[in-house]
């Protein structure tokens, strides 16, 4: 007992430890407190990949990409440095409402609706939107000939925009930007619609697929910037325009082979020529260049779902104890937690723990609202394995306790539950398996853990199979040890009672 | 020492006791006799607060257990309650150790616990009381590992190490193959040749003439005869007593 409390304080403040390293949230703000931090954050999916902010290839545990390169420009340009946060695409502009980071950049396209809850920067790239089609596709010459097909294209981006007011399109949302493509190879879609960096990367260069059309639907990326940091969007413009002036931007789009004719309307000058990543070195790149960063996944899913399962563990414990032993009130309180928690899904929970709670004022950082979002979650199913471990000692046993005059805490603590715990335990181990693999999950609230790192690897190089066999294999690595203990306990409980 | 006065029993519809007194002095052994299902464990349950009733008045060595008649017993009826047990033992018909400790533990967990004994002084009593009960060489076996017998001798050593003035017996033998029951009554024996005061529910006719100073006899809920076991067993006033005691004899 004394020694799995010192263990689990030991996580806990490991936890903490892990919580104060994240950058404190309440610092995130105007210029002036990014200088004093010495660090620009700025939020991206590594996910939405290529060109944009993927991966390297050679160094997989650092990222590149256009606009990791413009970051790092304007950062320059602060005298500080920048630093990417991972976090949804779909989902950066409430992310950086509540105050994940400084800016979102990830190919944002400047919309009215956009432009209604956050400050755009002067644009910093025209995009147009490129029609692709399997290699050999007749009936599609160009984007109206839509009507009736299924084209799949990103969800909230400005080309899902295009497709619904075409009318008669049976659109398909992705939240990732190599799936449509993957799909459209595959003979699941009849055509992509997507923005033409983005085009150029995974349709350009891919035998089984081809353009249809000229691009069409001009329009700006710009960086979202929140209402209240007037001051950082100045300087934000600021930046941009010297990066202009000095070719510095231009410079970078060729080294992407992003350059055309229509970036002139933003770019002055020109001069300088640097080779970016195509997919097809990311391709061939050797496997071992990922174990890093694979790996690295690995080591905070555990962290994770350790921590989760010490906070279900004791949580649970206290709902039982709630639940069976307390006065109508907390009765009733526990017996509701379970029944919530149980009967609704965990992805709910998570969403609402991290992106609903900022409303009312708790913005919790990503691992702790993993943490909790896990822990609590769990607690309710660790809660009824307790009562029915307790459930099943013996009445006699308590009337045995309380003969000798032992109170009720006592009987509890010494006699009813040491058998209920043995009792519970094998659920308990058979849970922290599940609750490992449920793990996954907090990868939608910008926790880059083993599964975030399998989407983000995958979706650069397109290498889904071997990727997926390797972390298959690190989830089983980790599991089965689990197994095993569980298996175990179960053997050495049903020998003997104790 | 122990006082049942106007006491009322119900489960739910089911009226059993409708008003039974009892005095149990101080080094007098009562032993409780009766058909099955005439309500002596329940009467037992009731002296040591193990079950509630819902009229009259419990007093065990002066402290008052009232009747309760809601969900949840007031603290300070659960505090009167286990006063109660602290001075009273309890001995069950399914010995109910706790099968995680062993012998030993079992002893010494209640004193270390509720007297707050320190250990080696707690260590020293519980080898004295399983020497007494002769099962000083299973102090460290566990529940499991001891015969019926010796669970039940060891679960009355556990009730004796709270030095309790009375002890109460809930048929301490019937669970047990013949063979055993020698050995656990020759340990109440003593216990009742050394004065302690005792209650005794059982179907062990010769046994309960031999150590009772009172006999009562249960039936349906009610005391239908009380007095010396010579009177009880040879000469009894009542037609439910011989009829008990016909049936249970000829067995
Ligand atoms: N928890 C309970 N709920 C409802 N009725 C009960 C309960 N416990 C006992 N009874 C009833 O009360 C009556 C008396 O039972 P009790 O166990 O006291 O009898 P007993 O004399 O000890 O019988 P035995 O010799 O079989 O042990 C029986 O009719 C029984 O069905
Ligand atoms: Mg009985």
């Amino acid at each position: 007992m004394k020694k799995s409390l010192r263990v689990l304080s030991l996580l806990i403040g490991l936890l903490a430890v892990f919580y104060f390293a994240v950058p404190s949230q309440s610092s995130v703000g105007s210029l002036d407190r990014i200088k004093e931090r010495g660090l620009l954050l700025w939020g991206s999916d590594a996910e939405g990949g290529a060109p944009y902010v993927f991966p390297d290839p050679e160094h997989p545990d650092t990222l590149i990409g256009f606009e990791v390169d413009i970051a790092d420009a304007i950062a320059r340009e602060f005298g500080v440095n920048a630093r990417q946060v991972q976090n949804a695409w779909d989902s950066l502009i409430p992310a950086l409402e509540r105050g994940d980071f400084d800016i979102a950049m990830n190919g944002i396209e400047i919309t009215p609706q956009r432009e209604a809850k956050i400050f755009f920067s002067i644009p910093y790239y025209v995009y147009t939107e490129q029609l692709a089609v399997g290699k050999d596709e007749t009936r599609i010459s160009d984007i109206n000939d839509l009507s009736g097909m299924k084209v799949g294209t990103l969800s909230g981006a400005v080309a899902q925009d295009i497709l619904m007011e075409l009318g008669g399109v049976d659109v398909r949302t992705y939240s990732g930007q190599a799936e449509p493509y993957e799909d459209l190879a595959l003979g699941r879609l009849d055509a992509v619609l997507l923005d033409l960096p983005i085009a150029a990367y995974y349709a350009k260069p891919n035998p089984k697929l081809k353009y249809a059309g000229p691009p069409v639907g001009e329009g700006f990326y710009g960086i979202a910037i929140r209402k209240e940091d007037e001051n950082l969007k100045r300087a934000i413009d600021e930046a941009i325009g010297t990066l202009l002036e000095t070719g510095e931007l231009k410079r970078i789009y060729e080294k992407w082979d992003m350059w055309n004719e229509t970036q002139e309307k933003l770019y002055l000058y020109a001069k300088g020529y640097e080779r970016g990543v195509t997919l097809e070195e990311a391709k061939q790149a050797p496997i071992w260049r990922f174990f890093p960063m694979l790996l690295k996944g690995a080591g905070i899913t555990i962290l994770i779902s350790v921590f989760s399962m010490a906070l279900a563990i004791v949580l649970g414990l206290v709902l039982t104890l709630m639940r069976m032993y307390g006065r109508p009130p907390l009765s009733a309180v526990a017996t509701s937690y379970i029944e919530l928690y149980r009967g609704t899904p965990l992805l709910i929970q998570l969403y609402i723990l991290y992106y609903g709670l900022p409303n009312v004022g708790i913005a919790l950082s990503p691992i702790v609202a993993a943490f909790l979002g896990l822990g609590m979650n769990y607690a309710a199913y660790e809660a009824e394995l307790y009562r029915a471990g307790i459930s099943a000692i013996p009445k006699g046993q308590t009337e045995a306790a309380l003969s000798l005059g032992m109170t009720q805490g006592t009987t509890l603590r010494r006699v009813i539950l040491p058998q209920a715990l043995r009792i519970a335990l094998p659920g308990v181990t058979n849970d922290f398996i599940a609750l490992f693999k449920d793990s996954s999950l907090v990868s939608i609230i910008a926790m880059v853990e083993l599964t975030k790192t399998y989407n983000i690897l995958a979706a650069t190089t397109l290498r889904f199979f071997e990727l997926g066999l390797i972390v298959a294999f690190l989830y089983l690595a980790m599991s089965y040890p689990l197994s095993l203990l569980a298996r175990s306990l179960e053997e050495r409980l049903k020998g003997k009672k104790r | 020492m122990i006082t049942i006065r106007g006491l009322h029993k119900y489960y739910g519809e089911n009226h059993l006791f409708r008003g039974i007194d009892l005095d149990v002095e101080k080094g007098q052994v009562v032993v409780l006799i009766g058909p099955s299902g005439s309500g002596k464990s329940t009467f037992l349950r009731c002296v040591n607060g193990l079950e509630y009733f819902q009229d009259g008045e419990v007093t065990v060595n002066g402290i008052k257990l009232h009747s309760i008649n809601r969900k949840r017993p007031a603290r300070a009826d659960r505090e009167a309650m286990r006063q109660v047990r602290l001075k009273v033992g309890m001995v069950f018909q399914q010995f109910n150790l706790f099968p995680h400790m062993t012998a030993l533990e079992n002893i010494i967990e209640a004193p270390m616990r509720v007297l707050k004994v320190e250990k080696n002084t707690a260590i020293n009593t519980a080898l004295a009381l399983l020497r007494r009960v002769n099962v000083e060489h299973k102090a460290e076996s566990y529940p499991d590992e001891l015969s019926g017998g010796e669970q039940q001798r060891v679960a009355i050593a556990r009730a004796l190490a709270m030095k309790p003035e009375a002890m109460l017996f809930d048929e301490p033998t019937s669970s047990l193959d013949p063979e055993m029951v020698g050995e656990v009554l020759s340990v109440i024996r003593d216990l009742v040749n050394d004065g302690m005061t005792t209650v005794i529910a059982t179907h062990v006719m010769e046994f309960a003439r031999e150590v009772a100073d009172t006999v009562v006899v249960f039936d349906k809920g009610e005391i239908v005869e009380t007095g010396p076991p010579e009177e009880i067993f040879n000469t009894p006033k009542t037609d439910r007593t011989r009829a008990f005691l016909s049936r249970i004899l000829k067995r």
